[in-house]
């Protein structure tokens, strides 16, 4: 049955398919190539293995360049036939999400992991000198697995891959795609998740991606390095490299944690959310391998666990994606991906490069460089060593529990995902004792230290680092912390003032030094951060505003978080005064204004700001993320949890034009009063002055004559500090009175004169007011994180750390 | 004994601690019936009754929230979460609750919901579309 569909644009399509066969075909050839040139290298003076495998990597690299270019042509122009398309974005979106569209699916996930690992090998084409052949072979063969990840073709009954390039009516099914005309009834996409809305989206998923793609660069030198049984000189180019893709895939990391905590509203940074554990796998050994690498550059121990630990970042890598994107992880994990028919195909992945690791490692095992001798006690390499295996051993246990899906698919267990708590306590453990190294290490020696010095300079520092820990803990609080943060706090700040010490030794001239003491002054800035942040963090939006300690911390877990805003009503909160003003839509977004106001003692004002959270309603659904006033030592977080705005704006509508009968059913039952000028009335939410009487009132469209009679009450209403002017005005007209009643919307009031009472000289006025469920609302959780700025301004040292260290290793390279 | 081989000793320990405290430390997945026998934190899956009544009224209580859940066996309960109603709890197609049992009532601590739009849909909802010919 062909039906022939209109308004398609196949040609794109096609053309992209073509694009991907061609990448796939283009790396297949570039790693056979390379595989016989690094054989034949020695033989012969054919170049012509080589010459080929170039040609295959470079065609390889316009493929997918020719991919990302049609994927953004459907992206763009809405083409809503392709799948990818009608199922992330939608005509709604602003360009620049149209960018992040493109790796909102695993497919785009793919391709931008393709692309930077093709630009990857494009600089080790033209700088591995004798090293490009065995080096590119290994990441033409990873550049040809990830191409078959994107293929979309179906061999038998097995579907190979998943394309960008689906058509919507191949990808579903549905009456609907009978019709040939199905695409006039597609009006629009299903549109992006809410919660990648946001600039951090557009610019993490590259930056992490870029960091996973080049751990293939030192695994691939650690497996040329075995191959060609060349097992001293691989260390130092992949030294750069590791240091680059460690830096990178840092930043990544972190960036994903500052997205978490501007936009997620799980309230902070960092969750232990098993695709965030599964990010930091690869990190945590790549810096431990970095560690040991130098260890044997200086010394020539340990290169089995430098080797090891290496090859094992790379497999993490694609256990991570696998974890991420097979589905495995179902109900434990709030953003992970659903299976695509690729399960079998990313085990196959971690397997391919766990197996060639393993066996280059147990043929080449005789002939390895192990050392025999044992190290001094007091040498720098035998602590470096120590500390980057208990980094391993911190990785170890994030797998372990991380991967309780896994177990639980293998063994038919039945485990829970493990509690945030478990986490903080386990890592925190282990952190006290990599910091711990991380600062005595410094004021040793390689080979041999004296001893007695060493022991009093270490606990001379310890003593200072003590010193400070006391003051910060009890100046932010922590000092009420479980025992281990404390120490987390303890060692971390010793690791800085030890580290500050090198930095300040190596601005006298040992400057080669700066960079580690540098990245090692961020890291333990950072962690003094988290745990001051993520520990003394406090909700503030408590109805009852005793010291509480946020949730993973606290030790009866039942926070009352939440608090209930009116419109135009203030509450007090923390020292401020909030009110909700209203909400505004601005484009895409819908903001919620909350004014903040503080006073001092004499009720003057001093300081006043306007937070703007955000609630967007797309995939028919709604997503809150917050708004954060940031301080100098602490950030103050806002977020609306809930809110009955986006409900009642139609229902408003519709009151406009029905009866006035059915208007006052969107009040309570009415209260009338008797009243005289100077009278007050009270009622719910405020007061009522009767001022005085208007007796020229003027009505528009209705022209008085001389017979009929117009009166206004003046009223004034106060409430929550506000006063509002209100005139309701009664008429008599031909012989028949009529009132007109004046709506307060902001305050939800209707004021009426019901009755004019002349022998009494009285006016009945009548109130109605809203109830409290009609009236607008949002409920809002604020939560203070204090010394957050400890945390970035940490994460930044330690870039600027890596990129020192960057920059001596490669100067090393170049001299040497 | 050679050093290495003490601190070689000393890792292996805390692997093995790791793996076991992975086993001992985790609370499991279970039922209603498992959570009012054990009376410790446990993670339930089933599905919302949407039968019968949610009750949410941030006017009353903003950290109130109450449903009606059916486990993977059938057995009805009353859940208590306090907090916020969840968005788009109406649409979840399942819920993975942590939390106890306390008296008659689950009192959950964290939900997760699966959403039919984010998670697989491959039925496409296109409201104007009734095919009309389909003979070609």
């Amino acid at each position: 049955m062909d039906i022939a569909f209109k308004n398609e644009h196949l040609f794109v399509g096609d053309l992209g398919r073509l694009f991907v066969a061609l990448a796939f075909g283009g790396a297949l050839i570039s790693f056979i190539s390379y595989f016989f040139a690094t054989r034949e290298q020695s033989l012969s003076k054919d170049t012509s293995w080589h010459k080929m495998a170039r040609i295959g990597f470079w065609l390889n690299s316009l493929a997918i360049l020719g991919m990302g270019a049609c994927l953004f042509v459907i992206l763009y122009n809405h083409y809503f036939e392709y799948h990818y398309a009608w199922s992330y974005t939608s005509r709604s979106l602003p360009v620049y999400y149209i960018i992040s569209g493109f790796w909102n699916g695993q497919e785009g996930g793919f391709l931008l992991w393709m692309f930077w690992q093709a630009v990857l090998g494009n600089i080790l084409i033209r700088k591995a000198g004798s090293w490009e052949k065995p080096v590119m072979t290994v990441v033409a063969l990873s550049q040809a697995i990830l191409g078959t990840m994107v293929l979309g073709i179906d061999i038998f009954t097995a579907r190979i891959g998943s394309s960008p390039f689906l058509l919507l009516r191949d990808a579903m099914e549905g009456p609907i795609f009978q019709n040939p005309d199905y695409l006039s009834f597609i009006k629009d996409g299903r549109g992006m998740n809410p919660t990648l809305q946001n600039y951090w989206m557009v610019i993490h998923p590259p930056t992490l991606f870029l960091g996973f793609a080049s751990v293939v660069v030192p695994f691939a030198y650690a497996i040329a390095g075995l191959w060609q049984k060349r097992y001293k000189d691989w260390v130092k180019p992949a030294l750069s490299y590791g240091l680059f893709s460690a830096m990178i895939l840092g930043t990544g990391i972190i960036m994903g944690a500052f997205w978490a905590y501007e936009s997620l509203n799980f309230g902070g940074f960092w969750a232990w959310d098993p695709v965030e554990n599964a990010s930091v796998f690869p990190w945590l050994t790549l810096v431990a391998a970095l560690h040991v690498m130098i260890v044997f550059k200086n010394t020539g121990h340990s290169y089995f666990t430098a080797t090891f630990l290496v090859l094992i970042s790379f497999v993490l890598v694609w256990y991570s994606s696998f974890l991420a994107r097979s589905g495995i992880l179902g109900e434990s994990s709030v953003h992970s991906f659903t299976d695509l028919g690729m399960f079998w195909h990313l085990v196959l992945g971690i397997l391919i490069f766990l197996i060639l690791s393993v066996y280059l490692l147990v043929a080449r095992w005789k002939e390895l460089p192990i050392t025999k001798k044992d190290e001094d006690t007091y040498s720098r390499e035998f602590w470096m060593f120590v500390g980057a295996v208990f980094l391993a051993l911190a990785c170890f246990q994030l797998i372990i529990f991380t991967s309780k899906p896994v177990w639980n698919a293998m063994f038919g267990t039945k485990m829970g995902p493990s509690e945030v708590k478990e986490y903080n306590i386990i890592q925190a453990s282990f952190a006290v004792v990599i910091m711990l190294l991380t600062g005595f290490t410094q004021f040793l020696k390689y080979k041999k230290t004296d001893s007695s010095r060493f022991f009093i300079t270490t606990i001379v520092y310890l003593v200072f680092a003590g010193a400070v820990t006391a003051l910060l803990a009890y100046i932010t609080g922590a000092y009420k912390l479980h025992t281990v943060y404390i120490l987390v706090m303890l060692t971390s700040i010793y690791g800085v003032v030890a580290n500050g010490k090198i930095l300040a030794d190596s601005l006298k001239g040992k400057f080669k030094l700066a960079g580690s003491a540098v990245a090692h002054i961020g890291f333990g800035l950072m962690l003094v951060g988290a745990v001051i942040s993520a520990g003394t963090s406090k909700v503030v939006s408590e109805n009852n505003t005793g010291e509480q300690y946020s949730a993973e911390f606290a030790k009866e877990e039942n926070p009352r978080e939440n608090v209930l805003l009116y419109r135009n009503e203030p509450i007090e909160m923390n020292g401020y005064s909030v009110t909700f003003l209203g909400d505004t839509l601005e484009g895409a977004q819908h903001l919620f204004n909350i004014a903040y106001e503080r006073k001092d003692a004499s009720g003057k004002l001093t300081e006043k700001f306007l937070l703007r959270p955000n609630v967007i309603q797309s995939q028919d659904g709604m997503s809150s993320s917050p708004d954060t006033k940031h301080y100098l030592t602490y950030d103050l977080y806002t977020h609306v949890t809930m809110t009955n705005v986006l409900q009642t704006k139609p229902e408003e509508e519709k009151a406009g034009h029905d009866a006035e009968q059915d208007d006052d059913k969107n009040y309570d039952a009415p209260m009338t009063h008797e009243v005289v000028v100077g009278d007050t009335i009270r009622y719910r939410d405020g007061i009522i002055v009767f001022k005085g009487v208007n007796k020229q009132a003027k009505l528009q469209n209705i022209p008085l004559t001389d017979k009929d009679v117009a009166v206004g009450a003046q009223l004034e209403v106060i409430t929550h500090g506000r006063t509002i002017n209100a005139e309701p005005i009664y008429m008599i007209k031909n012989g028949s009175a009529f009132d007109f009643p004046k709506k307060l919307e902001d305050a939800g009031l209707k004021l009426r004169i019901s009755k004019i009472l002349p022998e009494k000289q009285k006016f009945e006025i009548t109130v109605y007011q809203q109830p409290e469920s009609k009236k607008q609302f949002i409920v809002l959780k604020a939560i203070q994180f204090p010394y957050i700025n400890f945390l970035w301004a940490g994460v930044v040292i330690m870039v600027i750390g890596f990129l020192m260290s960057i920059f001596r290793r490669n100067k090393e390279l170049k001299t040497t | 004994m050679k050093k290495s081989s003490i601190f070689g000793i000393i890792i292996i320990a805390i692997a093995i601690a790791v793996v076991i405290s992975t086993y001992s430390n985790s609370s499991t997945y279970g039922t209603f019936t498992e959570a009012i026998e054990t009376k410790a934190e446990l993670h339930v899956v089933g599905n919302l009754n949407k039968g019968k009544q949610l009750y949410y009224d941030a006017t009353k209580d903003a950290n109130y929230f109450s449903f009606f859940m059916k486990d993977k066996d059938g057995k009805e309960c009353k859940v208590i979460f306090t907090g916020t109603k969840p968005q788009d709890f109406e649409r979840s197609e399942q819920l993975v609750l942590t939390g106890k049992m306390i008296g008659n009532e689950f009192h959950a601590s964290k939900i997760l919901m699966k959403c039919p739009s984010k998670y697989n849909d491959n039925k496409l909802n296109v409201a104007e579309a009734t095919p009309k010919t389909a003979n070609l």
